[in-house]
């Protein structure tokens, strides 16, 4: 034993030496009784101070001193009658139970403020940690306080991908088994109860590493013993910064994506006008030229109007070629509840004067749900099969379009009386650059393909007694509420 | 003379085949290349209708539309090349009477300024019925029929009717008839509108797939159409 360890026992021996001294002078020079008191003040500052092992030293060594210097026969051990036995029995046991009252309000008062202490630097913790801009040095302080705690041989924040974030170095192999007890989360080796951690030895087991899955990472760590709840508190305080960490990211991809949308609708835009302009001053020209008034021939404005026409022709390919780029580079689509009836009836105006002299009929029940679409790429694919329901058909020929609502899902059907579609032609029609006659783009029903797909939609082709359908389907709007 | 038409296009090319293609159809045909002379040759020129190019260097069409608005009276038909929705929109919302999208045709250009020009003269006379078609919308009376059956309307239905009417053959944004129905602070989004005019619609009996007079205008709004006008 250290003589810091057995000077407490000192003083006890010391105190209670000095006290049998005072009360020996009291008593000779008066008659005063009671004085074994003066042990007890002793004994409870003893207790208070040191703890219990003193106060009991000091209790037993001034029943011992009061016995042999005070109770008679005065300077022996030897106790004359019960009245002194008792009067020494009741010394002891107040010493002794005083001693333990000190010594229990002393242990309180160090776990008070312990707690206390725990509290203040877990509050000190979380503050630096919210003022942090990254969560990487924050996540660092974490791992360091964890570490600083009695039962924590190691410590170590793993990300969800089973990357390590802050802490012990760990092997390739221990952040395997993060990762794995991330994605299955499952703890391993610890347990978590009530905030506290404590560790958990599975029967034949040889890593001593205990893995504790947070809601974007895991916690590994090392323990000696089972912890109060600090350890617990700073796990959850990591879990907060996982949190963090990968909202920071999530958001991060967001605004990339967002940028890159930008970037390629400006681009786009920007072709777009370069290409078509020079279309629209050919066709401005040329139309100007085919009004009576100009003064053309009759042979003249016949070339004219087929020189527009080829430019009109030109810039409907333009536009495909735009179109498909935009749904080739994953431009997001504007989704909104529409009536279909709504779209159909758009597509059909903006398409009359091509639709003129067929005869085209519309079967849409009027009870029809919603869809939810982007209206104006859904409009391209009504304008693509109705053109294509044109160019196939003879002038007066029938066109319809119908929907119906099927399997929760819209399905649309466009028909036209015509030839049918050759075997051969019906897998390849919606390929890409796949024409069936020369005049064609081969974008029309590319497009039509892509836009539905990108809906989540799927379309078909088939030939019916009359002539070809194509068939697509659509997403329906969640039903809402009006007011 | 049909009218005084102002072009306004930084392409001397199209410049020239406007000016040729709308002479040919009677009109009265000035051209600029910039939204600057725009303000100055409609304050001093006094044109009926601008043809308005969005896409010009300088000044561009929007600010050109804001600084023309409180000058002019003239009907602005914004033109442009695959204009975006979003650009309808703004320019509708800034005051412009139509928008026309680039390539078009002569004949699609005349049709347009016709009806602006027509749409104007309708508004000056400041007649109390409006007749669009088959249908009327008596405005002192705040009566609607259609083939002379009366329809009943809720006010708000009644309201954008009539909003629709008071502008018929322009097309009026969704944000405008917000505005317009359910206030200058109205909440609410397309979802409001649609709904309303597929109720009007069906006591209308007008089918949106083959519409007689409400006209959908895909991400901008409705147009009231009226045959013969």
């Amino acid at each position: 034993m250290s003589v810091r360890r057995l000077a407490p026992y000192g003083v006890a021996v010391g105190g209670v030496l000095a006290i049998t001294g005072a009360i020996g002078v009291i008593t000779s020079l008066a008659s005063v009784s009671g004085l074994s008191a003066l042990y007890l003040l002793l004994v409870l500052w003893l207790g208070a101070r040191w703890g219990r092992g003193p106060a009991v030293a000091g209790s037993v060594a001034a029943f011992l001193l009061y016995d042999f210097f005070f109770v008679p026969p005065v300077g022996t051990f030897s106790v004359r009658g019960p009245a002194e036995l008792i009067e020494l029995a009741v010394l002891l046991a107040v010493a002794l139970v005083t001693s333990q009252l000190a010594a229990s309000l002393r242990r309180e008062r160090a776990s008070a403020e312990a707690i206390a202490s725990d509290v203040r630097a877990l509050y000190e913790l979380s503050t630096a940690m919210l003022r942090a801009q990254d969560v990487a040095p924050a996540l660092g302080m974490v791992t360091e306080r964890a570490k600083a705690l009695a039962p924590v041989e190691r410590f170590a924040i793993v990300a969800a991908d089973g990357s390590e974030l802050a802490g012990d170095p760990l092997s390739a192999e221990e952040l395997k088994q993060a990762k794995w007890v991330y994605d299955n989360g499952r703890a391993v080796g610890v347990a978590m109860k009530d905030g506290a951690v404590a560790p958990m030895r599975v029967h034949g087991a040889t890593d001593p590493l205990g893995y504790l899955p947070l809601s974007s990472g895991v916690a590994v760590m090392q323990l000696s013993g089972a912890d109060d709840r600090v350890l617990g508190a700073l796990i959850g305080l990591a879990d907060l910064l996982l949190d963090r960490r990968r909202a920071a990211q999530e958001s991060e991809r967001v605004r990339g994506l967002e940028a890159s949308d930008r970037l390629k609708t400006a681009i786009l835009s920007s072709l777009s006008h370069e290409l078509k302009s020079p279309i629209a001053t050919l066709r401005a020209g040329l139309t100007a030229l085919i009004a009576p008034q100009a003064g053309m021939g009759a042979e003249q404005r016949e070339l004219m109007t087929d020189m527009d026409h080829q430019a009109a022709r030109l810039d409907r390919m333009v536009s495909d070629l735009l179109a498909l780029s935009r749904l080739e580079a994953g431009v997001a689509l504007d989704v909104e509840p529409h009536s279909f009836a709504d779209l159909v009836g758009t597509s059909v105006r903006q398409m009359s004067s091509e639709l003129n002299g067929h005869d085209v009929s519309i079967h849409i029940p009027e009870d029809l749900p919603d869809v939810e679409v982007d209206e104006g790429q859904v409009g391209r694919v009504l304008a693509n099969l109705l053109e294509n329901a044109v160019e196939w058909s003879q002038k007066g020929g029938a066109i319809e379009v119908g929907a119906a609502a099927r399997d929760g899902r819209l399905e649309v059907w466009v028909e036209n009386e015509g030839p049918a579609i050759t075997p051969t032609d019906l897998d390849r029609v919606f390929d890409s650059f796949y024409t069936r006659r020369a005049k064609g783009t081969g974008l029309g029903l590319a497009i039509v393909k892509r836009v539905v797909e990108a809906h989540g939609g799927r379309v078909s082709a088939e030939n019916r007694r009359r002539g070809p359908r194509f068939t697509f389907t659509l997403p329906l709007a969640p039903t809402r509420v009006t007011t | 003379m049909s009218g005084r038409v102002l072009v306004v296009d930084d392409e001397v090319e199209m410049q020239r085949a406007l000016r040729a293609g709308l002479k040919y159809h009677d009109f009265d045909v000035r051209a600029v290349g910039s939204g600057e002379e725009a303000v100055r040759e409609a304050a001093v020129w006094r044109p009926d209708v601008i043809l308005l190019d969005l896409g010009l260097p300088g000044m561009d069409g929007f600010t050109t539309l804001k600084s023309l608005r409180p000058t002019t009276r003239a009907a602005v038909i914004v033109v442009s090349v695959m204009p975006g929705e979003k650009d309808k929109v703004r320019a509708l919302d800034a005051g412009a009477d139509d928008y026309v999208v680039k390539p078009f045709g002569t004949d699609e250009l005349v049709a347009r300024i016709r009806a602006v020009l027509r749409r104007q003269a309708n508004l000056r006379e400041g007649e109390p019925v409006i007749k669009c078609g088959d249908l009327e919308i008596d405005l002192a009376r705040r009566l609607v029929s259609v083939d002379g059956t009366a329809v009943h309307l809720t006010p708000t239905e009644y309201e954008l009717l009539r909003y629709l009417g008071l502008h018929a053959g322009k097309p009026v944004t969704h944000t405008t008839l917000l505005r317009q129905v359910w206030g200058e602070y109205a909440v609410g989004d397309r979802y409001n509108t649609r709904y309303v005019v597929a109720q009007i619609r069906k006591k209308l009996g007008d089918d949106p797939a083959n519409p007689r007079f409400i006209l959908n205008e895909p991400g901008v709004g409705y147009r009231l159409f009226c045959l013969g006008q």
